[in-house]
């Protein structure tokens, strides 16, 4: 099997080993959405409609949710290219 | 059966007169090229059966068929180089076609006087390509600690309480994309512009995603060089120095050449 750590924008689906692949499918969108919800929030704090209360819990929550995810690509061995999966003519998806 | 005629250079006559053609295969593999007079420029050209490589039938294979053109592309640019070791050449892009010879001969009748001048502008020079690539992350730390403005905000935000260092975090790291971008490209212009002294002309070309390249790095600059032959060493040193002085910094410096000069010779 091809290592995950060998960035070439494929998911690697390996029958003997299919739960590594599905991990790192599992985990991309994870990461698709993690990163939508990141950009969503960043707008709204900059739009200057939240409290500071409100811009401090989504921060924290944000950050937990950042290491989170570190400690989950460190579990199963992937780095961020791993993540990234190559549209074709659509480009990179993150 | 109908022909096209395929152009793959154009060389002063007086060159080749003195020195003839070498045997060289054609497009198809099966002939060979051939050269077609015209006045004071000669055209090296070879045929194409017409009902084979109509404007759609090559589209279609560029765009679909991938060995075919590496293939061919590779044909092109081969014997383009052969004619510009022995030859003054002014190089044709990949699948340049005529009509007939009656189509080509009128092309280069009417340009004939800017094809004489492109003659002189390439004679006794050749064409260099540089890359320049980064290591993003790299340079990425050495703008982030040595730049002050950005030490301080980050000073700043470990102030802040954690949820909002997050979103100041995010924004800091966006500043330090924008520095290091303008960064790379100040330098890479200063790099440009001090080459452009050891060539008769510079010219900046579009860089490549590292799709294209398949390199982890970064690229970060794209650029041709002409350059008189007894130039071309002294050129060479000093992108050397560049790569000696900032290699260990995350930059690497990639010359190629000599190239047809496929960006110097344009006549139209």
């Amino acid at each position: 099997m091809q290592p995950a750590s060998q960035a070439n924008g494929k998911i690697h689906l390996d029958p003997d080993n299919a739960e590594h692949g599905l991990a790192q499918l599992v985990l991309t969108v994870i990461e698709l959405l993690r990163q939508i919800v990141e950009r969503h929030a960043i707008r709204r704090v900059e739009g200057g409609t939240l409290t500071d209360e409100q811009i401090e819990n989504l921060g924290e929550a944000l950050m937990n949710l950042e290491e989170k995810m570190e400690e989950l690509k460190e579990i199963f061995g992937l780095d961020d290219d791993d993540l990234n999966i190559d549209l074709g003519p659509l480009g990179s998806l993150l | 059966m109908d022909h096209l005629i395929y152009l793959y250079g154009l060389i002063p006559t007086k060159e080749i007169a003195s020195q003839p053609l070498p045997s060289l295969k054609d497009f198809e593999g099966s002939g060979e090229l051939y050269t077609m007079e015209i006045g004071s420029i000669t055209a090296v050209v070879c045929r194409l059966d017409a009902d084979k490589y109509s404007e759609d039938q090559i589209k279609e294979r560029i765009n679909n068929d991938m060995e075919w053109l590496q293939e061919k592309a590779f044909h092109h640019h081969e014997t383009v180089m052969q004619l510009a070791k022995i030859f003054t050449v002014i190089p044709l892009k990949f699948c340049t076609l005529y009509k007939s010879e009656e189509s080509l001969k009128d092309t280069v009748q009417s340009n004939e006087s800017k094809m004489t001048e492109a003659f002189e502008a390439i004679a006794g020079k050749e064409e260099w390509n540089l890359k320049i690539y980064c290591d993003d992350k790299q340079l990425k730390e050495q703008v982030s600690q040595n730049n002050p403005a950005i030490e301080e905000k980050r000073k700043e935000i470990s102030e802040l309480p954690r949820g909002k260092q997050f979103f100041e975090k995010k924004k800091l790291d966006k500043l330090v994309d924008s520095e290091l971008e303008k960064e790379k490209n100040r330098v890479s212009e200063d790099i440009h512009a001090h080459l452009t002294e050891f060539a008769l002309k510079g010219h900046v070309k579009r860089t490549w995603s590292s799709e294209v390249t398949g390199r982890k790095e970064e690229m970060t600059w794209n650029s041709v060089y002409l350059i008189k032959k007894s130039d071309v060493e002294s050129f060479l040193e000093q992108v050397q120095q560049y790569e000696a002085k900032m290699e260990e910094a995350g930059w690497k410096f990639e010359a190629s050449g000599p190239w047809p000069a496929y960006h110097f010779s344009s006549f139209a």
